[in-house]
């Protein structure tokens, strides 16, 4: 796969798009500079949509910070919460009951098939395949159903709480056999999906090739989660997560770091996230789902890396007098930036949109970054 | 004698065109309701809201100064639109047959180019602020190419209009004049005249291939998926129209309806030899053609995403080749 170099001469065109687009689902700028509709180069600012969140956070009490991370995202809340807790249970040493633990994986592969079937119905909706974009979202709908009924919401669930998950997210035999039942119809639907989506020569002519990304740049460029196993790289995060321990899953890579491979991962993913959930589902053990039973004490710095649907989560905070101090939270769109603008290079301006889409972007998540440039 | 004969066809005509006009408001609505709403599993607008009421919503919203360099000429070319849709309608009109250099195909196309026109000067004369540059340098991360010519999205619409004119659009005029093979001549009158002695010209093989290649020129001159890059979403948005709104985008969208209807009447003419006159029951075929290609046309949209370039030249390149087969095996 040859490099993609861009061009350092001056161009003469720039598009400016956004920052409001209606192939983007956030604010974000973007400034193509193209030659005959070519784009030869991409440069992606974010920034307007900044809330401050980590700032907010500090001096909060933990609990308390640990709910406000679910605000940081719309699309991954119950990854945020779940890090942020994460964080704080190993810095004080809180043991998770088993029970909580499976809640915790059924709950975040459910977000991570809601996620990545609006990637779908959002990847679509840029190709102006609204009928395939409608079909993902009647899917999607199943699963946000599952969401607020384990939650109590479709965006907002809170199911993660310091020593487990909170009691009303405990899941009876009857919620069990509706998530079993509904996964079996999400299977069948998907499959159905993927076998139309892979047999249109016309969709397959616009994605194949388009936006590609190689591996050696995608690893130079820190590229994190699918986007980055969509171009041969077998890394994901919950292969290390002791959550995971007692699951067994395939980590799904695509060769070509095309759109095309970024579709089909997330695809392949979303069968894998109904491995797992059939998994938790039949495993659960029985027991309580919180442990109240640990005493708060100052911590030094601790970090938690957690994989969520779009990549590598980072949370960082230490406690004093159980309040959050020095909090950091990077979000995986922060590393793949670098990559939608590479992947746009040599495509087609119509494309453009696209190339940045199949990085999956949540830049209203990663508007929290400070880059500190060390002179 | 002479006079009222004048007046008659006057009468003709207008209420000709009040009918076509009435029934293609309703074409837009039935797209969305009947086709791409049943096919994508959802209930859709009212089938009188795309076409009827939004215009009526339009008129009395507030308009907005338009940001172009010619605001005079670029809010005057959605009624220029309007206008040459109407032309085309009462050329077709048997009426119009008596003034030759109305009724022929080289008026149409004429007509049709007219049309085309109008998008590119519309791209061309539209600056919205969806790609207008920061109040100050983009160097906010040590931006590239500071001194580099900023474009709207509206321009690149505007090239892409140029080259449907130069070749996009080039099926349709082939399919256009397949007729004049079996009628040898290119005045609707002698065409409808032969078609209505020996039978329609859809019903040769040259008519069948050259009705294939009508249709999708329909689509690409109507700017329908997946063929609507002027228009597409994923870039350049609203394109030619963007910055249209309240009495200009009412036009707007009533012309698009009209315009389906119109060109399913341009078939009716040329490949059935059914022109619309209020007076004869024919006119019902030419509704039941626009339906026909409405509803065609949903469907092949409902399934297609936006071409690129890629996609796009070579199947304009073979509908091309299919056209000069039709005419080919007509001229044999």
């Amino acid at each position: 796969m040859d490099e993609k170099v861009p061009r350092s001469n001056i161009i003469e065109t720039e598009i400016p798009m956004g920052t409001v687009h209606p192939a983007a689902l956030e604010p974000y700028r973007v400034r193509f500079f193209v030659e005959d509709e070519i784009v030869q180069e991409a440069e992606i600012t974010i920034g307007v949509n900044h809330r401050g969140i980590e700032r907010i956070m500090e001096g909060l009490p933990v609990e308390k910070a640990n709910a406000l991370t679910e605000k940081i995202c719309g699309i991954c809340s119950n990854s945020h919460i779940w890090n942020s807790c994460r964080t704080a249970e190993m810095g004080l040493g809180i043991e998770i009951p088993e029970r909580a633990k499976y809640i915790r994986v059924l709950m975040g592969e459910l977000e991570r098939l809601h996620s990545h079937f609006l990637y779908l119905a959002h990847g679509c909706e840029v190709l102006s395949h609204e009928t395939f974009s409608m079909r993902i979202f009647y899917m999607r709908e199943i699963v946000m159903e599952l969401l607020a009924m384990v939650g109590g919401n479709r965006v907002q669930y809170g199911c993660s709480v310091l020593g487990g998950v909170r009691p009303r997210c405990d899941l009876d035999e009857a919620k069990l056999l509706r998530i079993k039942n509904d996964m079996d119809a999400l299977e069948e639907g998907l499959t159905g999906f993927v076998e139309r989506f892979l047999a249109d020569s016309i969709l397959m002519s616009r994605i194949t090739g388009i936006g590609v990304l190689p591996q050696k740049q995608a690893i130079e460029l820190a590229v994190t989660g699918p986007t980055l196993r969509a171009t041969g790289v077998a890394r994901d995060l919950r292969t290390t997560m002791f959550e995971y321990d007692d699951f067994d899953f395939n980590v799904i890579t695509q060769p070509d770091g095309d759109v095309k491979s970024n579709l089909i991962m997330r695809a392949l993913e979303s069968f894998e996230s109904i491995k797992l959930i059939r998994q938790a589902i039949a495993n659960i053990p029985e027991g309580k789902v919180i442990n109240r039973d640990w005493e708060m004490f100052d911590t030094d710095i601790t970090e938690s890396y957690i994989e969520v649907p779009r990549g590598t989560l980072y949370h960082s905070y230490a406690l004093e007098s159980g309040r959050v101090r020095h909090c950091i939270i990077r979000t995986p769109s922060m590393a793949n930036i670098g990559a939608m603008q590479y992947a746009c290079i040599g495509d087609q301006i119509t494309d453009a949109q696209l190339c940045i889409v199949q990085c999956d972007p949540c830049f209203t998540c990663t508007d929290r970054a400070i880059e500190i440039v060390r002179r | 004698m002479f006079e009222s004969t004048i007046i008659n066809s006057v009468i003709a005509v207008v209420l000709t065109v009040l009918v076509c006009f009435i029934i293609s408001t309703l074409l837009p609505g039935i797209e969305r309701k009947y086709i791409h709403a049943r096919i994508q599993q959802r209930i859709g607008p009212p089938v009188t809201s795309p076409g009827i009421m939004a215009p009526i919503k339009f008129m009395f919203k507030e308009n907005v100064e338009v940001s172009s360099p010619v605001p005079g000429l670029y809010k005057a070319l959605p009624i220029i639109c309007f206008l040459v849709v109407l032309c085309v309608l009462i050329a077709l009109t048997p009426e119009a047959y008596k003034i030759p250099a109305l009724s022929s195909l080289v008026a149409i196309v004429g007509f049709l180019k007219v049309e085309e026109i109008c998008y590119v000067l519309m791209g061309a004369l539209s600056k919205s602020v969806m790609s207008v540059r920061m109040p100050f340098p983009d160097n906010v991360k040590g931006g590239a190419h500071l001194n580099a010519t900023k474009s709207f999205v509206e321009d690149i619409s505007s090239k892409r209009s140029l080259r449907m004119i130069t070749y996009g659009s080039f099926p349709l005029y082939l399919a256009l004049f397949a007729p004049v093979t079996a009628a040898r001549s290119i005045f609707l009158s002698d065409i409808v005249s032969y078609q209505q002695i020996h039978g329609p010209f859809l019903f040769t093989i040259s008519g069948a291939i050259a009705a294939i290649v009508f249709f999708i020129g329909y689509m690409i001159i109507l700017n329908e998926y997946p063929f609507s890059i002027i228009k597409a979403k994923s870039d350049v948005i609203e394109g030619p129209y963007m910055e249209y709104a309240a009495k200009y985008r009412a036009v707007v969208v009533v012309t698009r309806g009209f315009f389906m209807f119109v060109l399913g009447a341009i078939f009716s003419v040329l490949f059935i030899g059914i022109p619309p006159t209020i007076f004869s029951w024919g006119i019902l075929v030419n509704i039941l053609v626009a339906l026909i290609f409405v509803f065609m046309m949903g469907i092949f949209s409902a399934f297609s995403p936006v071409f690129t370039n890629r996609q796009l030249l070579p199947t304009i390149l073979g509908t091309t080749l299919l056209g000069i087969l039709a005419i080919v095996v007509g001229l044999l």
